[in-house]
């Protein structure tokens, strides 16, 4: 499919910050962000095919304190991306869309998602 | 100078490049259709992490190696590719064009491809030969 140049405005700079602007384009960065992480994910399962001396050392680098941030951060955007996603397809049925109600609703996805992640986190990670 | 104005046979005439509407709505669908499907991925992902992050291999074939819980995840692991290529298209296409815009969908294909084949690779790998 052949693509024209689209027009780009100087967007982020000019218009004021509105939540559904911002979780548009967290939607979009979270979205990237995945797309990047999922190298870690196949590095992950490309030494445990491998064998026992490259899956320890991929672990000791997920395990160290850095590589958890990482993680963290990971499992947010994540979540993030799906609440996102979970928020078109109400959007997609033509529900929520008046004022007030978009506001309300991109406001629950970055509420729901550190909940999820935090919850993630706490339950499977820190109070094991 | 005036713009020239866009009639609705500007837009459905293809030679104007404003899209092809079939590979649009296509893209939207799979779009949606292996958004939903992600779902699925994330839970297994969060179960499989739970049950072998840092633990020794052998654990983890036991996990992973069970043909119930790896060969479901490769699968999904193609559905992720796909929404990755369709999600990074779309970022292309508002800030690339022309001959800028090919190469780094071509790029972007070979990243995911990459990802799919060594990622199912892997995993059909401790499935069937431990």
């Amino acid at each position: 499919m052949s693509v024209r140049a689209r027009p780009i405005s100087p967007h982020l700079q000019i218009y004021r910050w509105t939540i559904t602007m911002a979780m548009s384009i967290l939607h979009r960065v979270t979205g990237i962000a995945n797309y990047a992480g999922m190298t870690l994910l196949v590095i992950w399962l490309v030494a445990a095919a491998l064998g026992q001396e490259a899956l320890s050392a991929v672990n000791s680098l997920y395990g160290s304190w850095f590589g958890q941030l990482v993680l963290f951060g990971y499992t947010w955007s994540l979540v993030h991306h799906m609440c996102g996603g979970l928020r078109h397809f109400v959007w997609d049925r033509a529900a929520m869309l008046e004022p007030g109600r978009r506001q309300q609703l991109a406001w629950a996805t970055p509420i729901a998602s550190v909940i999820i992640t935090l919850l993630i986190w706490i339950l499977f990670v820190w109070a094991v | 100078m005036r713009e020239t104005v866009i009639t609705k046979d500007t837009i459905a005439n293809p030679r104007s490049h404003y899209g092809d509407a079939r590979a649009s709505t296509r893209h939207f669908l799979t779009q949606r259709i292996t958004g939903a499907i992600n779902i699925l991925f994330l839970g297994l992902l969060l179960f499989i992490v739970v049950r072998v992050a840092g633990q020794d291999r052998t654990d983890l074939v036991a996990v992973i190696g069970n043909g119930w819980i790896g060969l479901p995840f490769a699968v999904l692991i193609a559905v992720v590719a796909v929404h990755m290529r369709n999600g990074m298209r779309d970022t292309l296409e508002d800030y690339m064009a022309g001959s800028m815009y090919r190469l780094t969908m071509s790029l972007n294909t070979f990243y995911c491809l990459a990802v799919a084949v060594l990622g199912i690779g892997a995993v059909l790998k401790i499935v069937f030969w431990g």
